[in-house]
């Protein structure tokens, strides 16, 4: 135990060595601190959707209960969407700061409507959050690199090594000497983690996994800078070495393999959805009104006995073409989520050889802040718009008026994410 | 021969020897090379991309059949944000902004469909383009190659034989700056390379690309400078090595990612419900067209029709559903201005933040001027989402005057089963709405707008030079 404390005592006796601990501890601290801050910012703003979002359906209900019209009901009625950060999302902020976490829909056709964006400032989001998997990926390496390019060389040009190597165990002098190294980098990183992550309610298997995933990323460096180390040239070689072994690993090849990921599997561009979608939907004016009943009915047969339309217009015509302009685009809307998916995937398996890459999938996996995420949300969307479309369809194939009270009865958006993380 | 020259020629040949730094070199070179390729056919795939969905969306809206104007409003329009030359240079924000439109009437929409959502997770790792690897990469080289230039010689104590042979301390680092300068010339010109195709693109401007070039070569000098005061003032090469990699780290990569986030704390952004909501609540409060007894638009009605001098909406030689549109439509568009107006200026108190941590780092200073000058920052975009707003309000109140002109009030309101057929007007107005053309903003102002950016980076490099030479003077002094 003793030559332990000895060996912590000389390591932080270097300036270097306590500099980098304490610049260390204090970056990830900080971006601890401000990833909290950005998620309460995004809690605070799903909180306040309610009040806002009542004053605006009370005062549509108001004149619309005039008229008891379901379809002005459904029409002008916008419904709130959100998607609740996940506890750990503090640690890796993902795509939450251009993807809209809070999106009102209303019962027309939803490819108009779920690509929509929220307001985000494109030049904050240009360089990245500065959030703990920022750190932990980013910044990380550059401090391994600090406290180990010298490890073995230090003590050759200091003339010590081969003393050391004369004294016996001295292999052990060079692990027990990496070791701590280790030791002091993650605790510098995993302490304020864990404060953050406890603070913020995340479950124990989740922070273990992340804990154990940033010890391997360290491990990975470690090798890496070992493995130079064994060279046998100076410590000024070994670190511009490491530093350009840095620069490639985590700067050059992601930004490489995303030209090519893009390259190789085009997307068919979202906007050619909501192109095509809106010619048919619009089409629906320039045909008879009863074979959009028709196409509708055909996919909706539970609606089929719906009494005939009259000569004036009717709101559930005006929703069924809506809603067979949704469908006959079904198949560009799979393809476009395919490739969007396997442009993720392909990342993904990417992450298998870069470990940059496959530390930040790991860590926006779990924090549910990725792609993947993204889509459940776009999912969750759906189904909550199946069942307004269904509501207001409950009114309009039967013409039951549509009072005030009714408006209290339309579907809640279930957000169905609070037992996740 | 001047010593510099001699000192230069010598410093040049070590690099070269310098088996480590060569292949560096090298491959900052190939490195250069590719982000210009990538970059140059990213912009070409994304420009013409647009214009098709452009020419398509334009079709689409000119061979509308015969339509009641209204159904046009709501039927809208498309467009997509053209990609200027220099985007091809630095793409700026271009992938986190959506870039097409849809625009129609009493609503404003998002640009949507940026590639940012598009993309896997690596388009955070940053875009492979020559902006890029000029910022980040090139500087890391000019350390690699630059830490020791004094640092060594003091160290194997070659600074005082080489002063006493009658080199001076300024011509010994005139020297030394001289090579070192070289190598970021080289670094330079694959890039600048790219400059020269783009120059050949229409539309290019050579004022934003002279400042442009400015600015980078203000940037990789001064990183020169650094490089040697860091070199002078440390007394052994590796501790020089790992302060100039703690300082790239720092500016480069710490500073710009910490700023945004200091920013988005310190100015709120409502969000789009936020905006959504007040529109419609404020719109209540001026007058509700909902409602006939509704004071603003019983107001309205009554100038219209003391106006034309008649006593009922039916007696009009318009179609008063017509002036109703426009009127709701000039009030709507209003709101939808005032609420754009202040999310902008938040945001341009975000940026304003970001450009003051612009101060302390050259890097942040250079992106914002290279952005600007290349009209692709957020002034860019919010140039074409301003631009889209406005046509959107002309294409708007065409249809509306159309509604009011073409179609009358009798069979606006008439509902036989003919009623629909009369309602429509020809297909051939259509074609006749002007189409959306995004005005580029000319090369002076593009120029103008890089020039704080500019005035920053010669800031710090004369402070730099200027400790350099103070540094220089006490050079191999104990």
């Amino acid at each position: 135990m003793r030559i332990w404390m000895h060996e912590i005592r000389l390591l932080l006796r270097a300036r270097l060595a306590l500099t980098a601990l304490i610049l260390l501890g204090a970056l990830s601290i900080a971006s601890i601190v401000a990833g909290m801050a950005e998620i309460s910012r995004q809690r605070a703003a799903i909180a306040a959707i309610a009040a806002p979002q009542t004053q605006d359906i009370a005062a549509i209900a108001a004149w619309v209960d005039k008229s008891k019209d379901a379809g002005s009901a459904a029409y002008y009625s916008f419904h709130p969407t959100w998607d609740a950060p996940s506890p750990l999302a503090f640690a890796a902020i993902g795509m939450r700061d251009v993807s809209p976490y809070i999106l009102r829909v209303r019962a027309l056709g939803l490819e108009a409507q779920i690509y929509d964006g929220d307001i985000f400032n494109p030049e904050l989001a240009l360089p990245g959050r500065f959030d703990f998997a920022f750190v932990l990926i980013f910044l990380t390496p550059l401090f391994v690199i600090a406290l180990f390019h010298d490890l073995v060389s230090g003590e050759r040009e200091a003339g010590r090594a081969r003393m050391l190597l004369a004294l016996p165990g001295a292999n052990r002098t060079w692990a027990r000497r990496a070791t701590l190294r280790f030791a002091l980098l993650f605790l510098t990183l995993a302490l304020p983690f864990a404060v953050g992550a406890v603070l913020s309610g995340v479950v124990i298997g989740s922070v273990l996994a992340i804990l154990g995933a940033a010890a391997l990323y360290l491990l990975f460096w470690i090798m890496v800078t070992l493995l130079v180390g064994r060279l046998g040239w100076s410590s000024v070689t070994n670190a511009a070495t490491l530093a350009a072994c840095w620069l490639v690993l985590t700067l050059v090849l992601p930004t490489l393999a995303h030209v090519v990921i893009n390259r190789s599997v085009p997307v068919d561009q979202g906007a050619e959805i909501v192109l095509a979608q809106r010619e048919i939907v619009n089409h629906a004016w320039e045909i008879p009104r009863e074979e959009t009943m028709r196409r509708f009915y055909a996919t909706h047969p539970h609606w089929a006995n719906s009494p005939p339309l009259g000569p004036d217009f009717h709101y559930k015509w005006y929703l069924a073409f809506h809603q067979v302009g949704d469908e006959s685009v079904a198949d560009r809307v799979r393809a476009y989520r395919a490739g969007l998916e396997r442009r993720d995937r392909a990342a993904r398996a990417l992450g298998w050889v870069l470990p940059s890459v496959g530390l930040q999938a790991l860590l926006t996996r779990l924090a549910d802040t990725d792609l993947q995420a993204q889509l459940a949300y776009q999912d969750r969307i759906r189904s909550f718009h199946r069942r307004l479309r269904e509501f207001y369809y409950g009114y309009l194939f039967t013409d039951r008026p549509f009072g005030k009270d009714d408006f209290g009865r339309a579907p809640k958006f279930d957000a169905a994410s609070l037992d996740r993380g | 021969m001047s010593p510099a020259y001699l000192i230069a020629r010598d410093e040049i040949r070590l690099m070269r020897r310098n088996r480590v730094a060569m292949v560096a070199f090298v491959l900052l070179l190939l490195l250069t090379l590719a982000a210009v390729v990538t970059s140059w056919s990213h912009r070409q795939s994304i420009a013409d991309l647009r214009q098709r969905h452009q020419a398509a969306a334009e079709k689409a809206f000119d061979t509308q059949p015969n339509r009641h104007p209204h159904r046009v409003v709501h039927y809208g329009h498309f467009i997509f944000r053209p990609l200027g030359p220099l985007a091809a240079f630095d793409p700026g924000v271009d992938a986190f902004t959506g870039n097409s439109m849809f625009l129609e009437g009493h609503r404003q929409n998002t640009a949507n469909f940026g590639d940012v959502r598009q993309s896997s997770l690596l388009i955070r790792f940053g875009q492979l383009t020559p902006a890029f690897v000029l910022q980040a990469v090139a500087p890391l080289l000019l350390i690699f190659l630059g830490y020791g230039a004094i640092a060594r010689e003091r160290e194997r104590g070659t600074l005082r034989p080489l002063m006493v042979q009658g080199a001076s301390r300024g011509q010994i680092v005139a020297g030394k700056f001289g090579a070192l300068g070289l190598v970021a010339l080289l670094a330079g010109l694959p890039a600048m390379l790219g400059f020269a195709l783009i120059a050949g693109q229409p539309g290019a401007q050579g004022l934003p690309m002279l400042v442009i070039a400015l600015g980078y070569a203000a940037y990789l000098a001064l990183w020169a400078v650094l490089i040697l005061l860091t070199s002078a003032l440390v007394h052994r090469s590796r501790d020089a090595l790992l302060a100039l990699l703690a300082l790239w780290a720092v500016l480069v990569v710490l500073l710009p990612r910490v700023a945004p986030d200091i920013a988005s704390a310190a100015v709120p952004l409502g969000n789009r419900m936020q905006t959504d909501v007040a529109v419609a609540r404020d719109l209540r409060t001026m007058g509700d067209s909902h409602n006939p007894d509704d004071p603003h638009f019983a107001q309205f009605k009554q100038s219209v029709l003391a106006r034309y001098g008649v006593a009922r909406v039916e007696d009009l030689p318009v179609n008063y559903k017509g002036l109703l549109g426009m009127e709701g439509e000039r009030m709507t568009s209003a709101l939808f201005d005032r609420y754009a107006a202040q999310s902008f200026d938040a945001q341009e108190r975000q940026n304003a933040l970001v450009h003051g941590v612009g101060l302390l780092s050259p890097a942040i200073a250079l992106r914002a001027m290279s952005m600007a000058a290349a009209g692709t920052d957020f002034a860019g975009h919010r140039r074409f989402l301003e631009q889209a707003e406005a046509y959107r309000y002309d294409l708007v109140q065409r249809l509306n005057r159309l509604q009011a002109d073409a179609v009358s009030y009798a069979d606006d309101t008439a509902e036989d089963p003919e009623a629909d057929r009369r309602k429509r007007v020809s297909a051939g107005y259509w074609q006749k709405m002007p189409d959306f053309t995004f005005r580029q903003p000319d090369g002076s102002s593009l120029a103008a707008a890089a020039l704080p950016g500019l005035a920053v980076l010669i800031f710090w490099l004369a402070l730099a030079a200027g400790a350099l030479a103070l540094v220089t003077r006490r050079l191999g002094a104990r």
